[in-house]
C-alpha cells in the first residue's frame, strides 16, 4: 500500500523532470518572472517580487500540475490501464498532490535564496509558517484542479475551466495587482476568491510579521478546501472520458468554494480584509529601498554634514555615506536626487490638540465626526513634514484607536503618541500660538495666506474661514496675559540657561493650523534670536527626547526610523526653508503627500 | 476440473439499455476461453463486469473465487487484464513502467525473466514512445504479467497488429496455456479463436448463441464441407441431384458452384465426372472445411468485422 504510494510518487516525479513543458512551466517560467519583475523593480520591493512569484508558483503548480495531468492521461488513455491495477483514484489523487508539493517546494525555496541573494531580500523570519502556508495554499489549489479535471471530458475543456479559475485568482487576489487598486466593488468581489486568503496570508507572513496562527481563517478555509476537495476529487475521479458524470456533480465544486463563499459574505460586512490589504499595501511601500543622494544632512542633534548619502531600506536608515554618492542601482536602490537640499529627520510637534480644528469653524458637520478630523489632522502633520505628534487632552480612546491605524499602516499618518509624562527641564515657548491668538482677536487673516496654511485647510472651509475670522474678532478682550516680547525674552534666556528647548505648537486653538504651525513655530523662534540649528533640535532629537523615543526618532542615524524630511535650500541660513517641503519619507515609505487627504 | 470463472444469469442494464441480457458460462483452470462477437455484442461488459470495473445489474459471478463487485481490490491483486487501447507515458522506460506495476500488486513476478521471455530485454532502457506498435503490445502483455496471474484477461490483444507481430503475441498466448494459467480472450479474428482457444462463446445481442469447441461449433452447425469448383464453360442451371449434397449455389455467370456436402469424399469424384461428361473444363476445384466465420454468419447474420 504505502509502496504504491511511494511507487507512484517516484514516477511522478520522474515523468515531471522528463517533460520540457513541466519543467519550463515550474522552473523556468516563475525565474524569467522573476528576473523580469527583480530588474523592473530596481530597488523595489524585494519581498513584493517574492509574494508575486510565489503565489504564481502556487496557483500555478496546484491548480494546472495534478488536475491537467489527470485529464491528460485520461485522454491518451493512460489511466486505462491503471484502472484494471488494484489501486485507487485516491493514491493516484493523493500522490499527484505530494508530488506538486515536492516539485514546488524546493522552487519557493530557491525563490527566497535568490531574492536574497540577489535583490537583498531579507530572509523569511517564519519559515516554519511559510512552508505550512504555501504547502496548504498548494493543496487547496491543487483540490481543485483535481475537480476540474473529475468536470471536464477533453484537455482543451479542462484548459479553459482552469484557467477560468486562474487569471481572476492571479489578478484579482493581490498576488499581481493590489486589492486597493480596484473600484471599491471588485474589491468585494475580490473577497470570494480563495487565491485572495492565500494572499492575505503569504505576504504578512513572508514579510515575519504575523504567524500561521493569525491566519487562522485563511488557514482554515484552505485547509478545509483542501480535504473537501480531495475528497471530492477522489469521489468524481473518472478513469475513462466514457465515464458519465452525474449532472448534479458539477454542484459540487460550490460546495468546495463554500468556505471562501461564507468568508466573503463575512468580509462585505467586516471588512478586515479591505484593512489588511491596505496594510499589505503600506508594508511593501515602506519595505522599498532608496537611496536620497548627495543631500546635506542635519543629523537633529545640531551635527551638519554639508554631502552626504542615505541608504532607507526596510523602513529604517540602513546607512549614511559621506562625500560623493555611491551608485543607487549597485544597492538596488531607487536613487533620489538631492543636491542642494536638505535632509532633516522627520520634525516633531511634542503638543497638539487633535480634537480641535485648528480654525475658526462653525459648520455642525465638523463636529459630527471627530475619527474622520483625527485622519485628516494626522495627514495634515504629515503632509507638513512633521512625522510625530504628540496628543494633549484628547479622549485617550480615540487616540488609542488612531496611534494603532497609523502603526499598522492601514492608515497614512504623522504617528501619534498618547499624553505621557513630560521631562521637567523642556521648555515649549509656543510662540506661534501666541501669534496666532493675537491675530485671531484682532480679526487679522494675513495668517492664511502662507502657502502650506492654504495647502492643509480644506478648501470647503477655507472659503468661509475669513469670514469667521472677522465674525469672531474680539479685540477688546484681552485674552493673553503674556506679551509676545515677553515670550521671545523667556524663550532667549531658557536657551542661555541650556533647558531642553522643544517645539510644542499647542495646534488646534484657532488659527494654529495642524502641520503648517510646527514651521512658523521655528520661523519665531530664529525671529526671537535663536540659532537655526537650535530651533531645528527642537522639533527633533529634544522633542524626541520628551517623547522618550530618541532611541528610534528624531536623528538621523543608521538603525533610526527613515522618517525623514528633504526641503529645498538651506533651512540653517533661511529658517523658512523648511515649508519648501520636496519629500516625506515615513517610515521608509516615500509619502506621496498629494493624496494624503485623498485617503478612503 | 474446477472452475475459475463462473458466470449465471448475467445480466447488465445501461438505463433503458441491456447490453448483456443472460449470460451464463464457466471457464475451468488452464483453459482459454474465447468471446467472440460484433462490436456492441456485449463482450466488453462482461469482461469488464468480471474484472471489477463494472457492476452487474443481475446475476451470480465468481472469479477465482471472488465476487468481483464485492472485493474487487483482493480480485485485481490476483488478476492480469491486457486491455484494448492503453497507453503509457510517452517518456517512461519499459522497465520502469514494470516496476511501476509491479509495486501495486502483493505478489511479483521476476521482472528481468519477464522482460526476456517477451522479448523486450533489449528494449528495456527505451522511451514508450519509441516503441513499435508490437513491441507496445508486448509491454502492455508483460503489465499483465508483473503479478504472475492464475487468470488473464486479454481483450482483443492482436487488433490492429500486422501479422508478424500477430503471430508472435500467438505464440505468447501458447506459452501462457502451457504454464497452465487460465486466459479468458475476446476477439474479432476468427484464426485467432480457430488457433488459441479450447473453448469460444459467441456473443450476439448480449446472448450467448453457441459455445464449445472451435471444432464442435463448425461441426454442430453445419456438420458439411464445402467446395468450390470453377469452370471455363458456363454450367447448365438444372443440376443433377448429387448424394450427400445439402445445398448448393450457382454464380451470375454460371462458372463458379458451390456446393455444401456431409460427405465431400463422395461427393468429390461425381462432381468431378459430371463436369468432365459435359465437357464444361474444370478450371479449379477445392475442398474447405467450414471456418468458424461462417458458423458465425449463419448463427448471427452478419459478419464479425465490416
Amino acid at each position: 500500500m504505502l509502496n504504491s504510494y511511494l511507487t507512484q510518487i517516484r514516477m511522478n516525479l520522474l515523468l515531471t523532470l522528463r517533460n520540457r513543458m513541466a519543467l519550463f512551466f515550474s522552473y523556468i517560467f516563475p525565474l524569467i518572472f522573476f528576473g523580469a519583475a527583480g530588474m523592473g523593480g530596481g530597488g523595489g520591493n524585494p519581498l513584493q517580487v517574492v509574494g508575486m512569484v510565489l503565489g504564481l508558483g502556487v496557483l500555478g503548480g496546484g491548480l494546472m500540475g495534478v488536475g491537467m495531468r489527470a485529464v491528460q492521461d485520461r485522454e491518451q488513455n493512460i489511466l486505462r490501464r491503471f484502472k484494471v491495477a488494484p489501486i485507487g483514484p485516491g493514491e493516484i489523487i493523493v500522490s499527484g498532490m505530494v508530488t506538486a508539493l515536492a516539485l514546488q517546494l524546493p522552487n519557493i525555496i530557491f525563490i527566497v535564496v535568490l531574492a536574497h541573494r540577489f535583490l537583498g531580500a531579507p530572509w523569511p523570519t517564519q519559515p516554519g509558517s511559510l512552508l505550512i502556508f504555501v504547502s496548504l495554499g498548494l493543496l487547496a489549489f491543487a483540490s481543485l484542479g483535481g475537480i476540474i479535471a473529475a468536470l471536464v471530458n477533453s484537455f482543451q475543456e479542462g484548459m479553459l475551466l482552469t484557467q477560468l479559475f486562474y487569471f481572476p485568482m492571479l489578478f484579482l487576489s493581490g498576488i499581481t495587482i493590489p486589492i486597493l487598486a480596484f473600484p471599491l466593488w471588485l474589491q468585494t468581489v475580490a473577497q470570494f476568491i480563495p487565491a485572495t486568503y492565500f494572499n492575505n496570508g503569504l505576504q504578512p507572513i513572508l514579510r515575519g510579521r504575523e504567524t500561521l496562527f493569525d491566519n487562522f481563517a485563511s488557514v482554515g478555509a484552505l485547509a478545509l478546501t483542501a480535504a473537501v476537495g480531495t475528497l471530492l476529487a477522489v469521489k468524481l475521479f473518472r478513469w475513462e472520458k466514457e465515464e458519465k458524470l452525474r449532472s448534479a456533480a458539477k454542484f459540487w465544486l460550490l460546495a468546495v468554494l463554500g468556505p471562501f463563499l461564507v468568508l466573503g459574505a463575512w468580509q462585505m460586512h467586516a471588512k478586515t480584509n479591505i484593512a489588511k490589504a491596505k496594510v499589505l499595501g503600506r508594508d511593501a511601500q515602506r519595505s522599498r529601498t532608496a537611496l536620497i543622494r548627495d543631500a546635506r544632512l542635519f543629523l537633529g542633534d545640531g551635527m551638519v554634514l554639508d554631502q552626504a548619502s542615505v541608504l532607507i531600506k526596510d523602513g529604517k536608515i540602513a546607512e549614511i555615506y559621506t562625500g560623493s554618492a555611491p551608485d543607487a542601482k549597485s544597492l538596488r536602490a531607487d536613487g533620489i536626487e538631492a543636491a542642494g537640499k536638505t535632509l532633516l529627520p522627520g520634525l516633531i510637534d511634542v503638543r497638539v490638540h487633535l480634537s480641535l480644528p485648528g480654525f475658526p469653524i462653525n459648520d455642525p458637520q465638523f463636529y459630527q465626526n471627530p475619527d474622520q478630523n483625527f485622519d485628516r489632522e494626522l495627514a495634515a502633520y504629515l503632509f507638513s513634514g512633521v512625522t510625530a505628534v504628540k496628543s494633549a487632552d484628547d479622549q485617550p480612546d480615540m487616540v488609542g484607536r488612531h496611534q494603532a491605524t497609523i502603526v499598522s499602516g492601514e492608515r497614512l499618518g504623522a504617528e501619534l503618541f498618547p499624553e505621557g509624562k513630560a521631562i521637567d527641564e523642556a521648555y515649549d515657548p509656543a510662540l506661534a500660538a501666541l501669534e496666532a491668538r493675537r491675530a485671531f482677536q484682532r480679526g487679522r487673516t494675513d495668517l492664511l495666506d502662507r502657502a502650506l496654511v492654504q495647502q492643509v485647510i480644506p478648501r470647503q472651509w477655507f472659503a468661509q474661514l475669513k469670514d469667521a475670522m472677522k465674525e469672531n474678532a474680539r479685540p477688546e478682550i484681552i485674552m493673553n496675559p503674556l506679551a509676545p516680547d515677553v515670550a521671545r525674552k523667556t524663550l532667549t534666556e531658557a536657551y542661555a540657561a541650556g533647558r531642553l528647548l522643544v517645539v510644542g505648537t499647542e495646534s488646534g486653538y484657532p488659527m494654529v493650523v495642524h502641520g503648517p504651525s510646527v514651521h512658523r513655530e521655528l520661523q519665531l523662534w530664529v525671529e526671537a534670536g535663536i540659532p537655526p540649528a537650535a530651533a531645528l533640535q527642537g522639533a527633533t532629537y529634544n522633542a524626541a527626547r520628551l517623547l522618550h523615543a530618541d532611541s528610534r526618532i528624531g536623528l538621523i542615524r543608521k538603525g533610526y526610523d527613515a522618517s525623514l524630511l528633504l526641503v529645498d535650500g538651506n533651512p540653517m541660513q533661511d529658517i523658512s526653508a523648511t515649508e519648501r517641503i520636496s519629500t516625506v519619507f515615513f517610515k521608509g515609505e516615500r509619502v506621496d503627500r498629494s493624496s494624503l487627504f485623498e485617503q478612503k | 476440473m474446477t472452475s475459475v470463472i463462473e458466470v449465471a444469469g448475467l445480466h447488465k442494464a445501461y438505463g433503458d439499455f441491456e447490453a448483456v441480457r443472460g449470460v451464463d458460462f464457466a471457464v475451468s483452470e488452464g483453459e482459454i476461453f474465447g468471446l467472440l462477437g460484433p462490436n456492441g455484442a456485449g463482450k466488453t461488459t462482461t469482461v469488464e463486469i468480471l474484472e471489477g470495473l463494472r457492476a452487474r445489474s443481475q446475476g451470480q459471478v465468481k472469479v477465482l473465487g471472488f465476487d468481483p463487485e464485492v472485493s474487487k481490490r483482493s480480485l485485481k491483486d490476483r488478476i492480469g487484464v491486457c486491455l484494448q487501447a492503453t497507453n503509457l507515458p510517452d517518456k517512461l522506460r519499459v522497465h520502469e513502467a514494470l516496476e511501476w506495476f509491479a509495486a501495486f500488486y502483493s505478489h511479483q513476478a521476476d521482472s528481468n525473466k519477464l522482460l526476456q521471455r517477451l522479448q523486450l530485454w533489449d528494449k528495456r532502457n527505451e522511451f514508450y514512445s519509441k516503441l513499435s506498435g508490437g513491441q507496445k503490445q508486448r509491454v502492455a502483455l508483460a503489465l499483465a504479467l508483473v503479478n504472475e496471474p492464475s487468470l488473464v484477461f486479454l481483450d482483443e490483444p492482436t487488433t490492429g497488429l500486422d501479422p508478424q507481430v500477430r503471430l508472435e503475441i500467438h505464440t505468447l498466448i501458447e506459452e501462457l496455456k502451457a504454464a497452465k494459467r487460465t486466459v479468458l480472450l475476446t476477439t474479432h479474428y476468427i484464426e485467432e479463436a480457430e488457433r488459441l482457444c479450447d473453448r469460444v462463446a459467441i456473443i450476439d445481442q448480449g446472448k450467448i448463441v453457441a459455445m464449445g469447441s472451435p471444432r464442435e461449433l463448425q461441426e454442430r452447425v453445419f456438420g458439411q464441407s464445402r467446395i468450390d469448383v470453377v469452370t471455363a464453360l458456363p454450367m447448365p442451371v438444372d443440376l443433377p441431384v448429387f448424394e450427400a449434397v445439402a445445398k448448393h449455389s450457382l454464380s451470375d455467370d454460371c462458372k463458379t458452384l458451390v456446393v455444401h456436402s456431409t460427405r465431400p469424399a463422395r461427393t468429390l469424384p461425381d462432381l468431378i465426372k459430371w463436369i468432365d461428361q459435359r465437357g464444361l473444363e474444370l478450371e479449379d476445384i477445392h475442398l474447405k472445411r467450414p471456418t468458424l466465420e461462417d458458423v458465425f454468419i449463419e448463427l448471427t447474420g452478419k459478419k464479425l468485422r465490416d
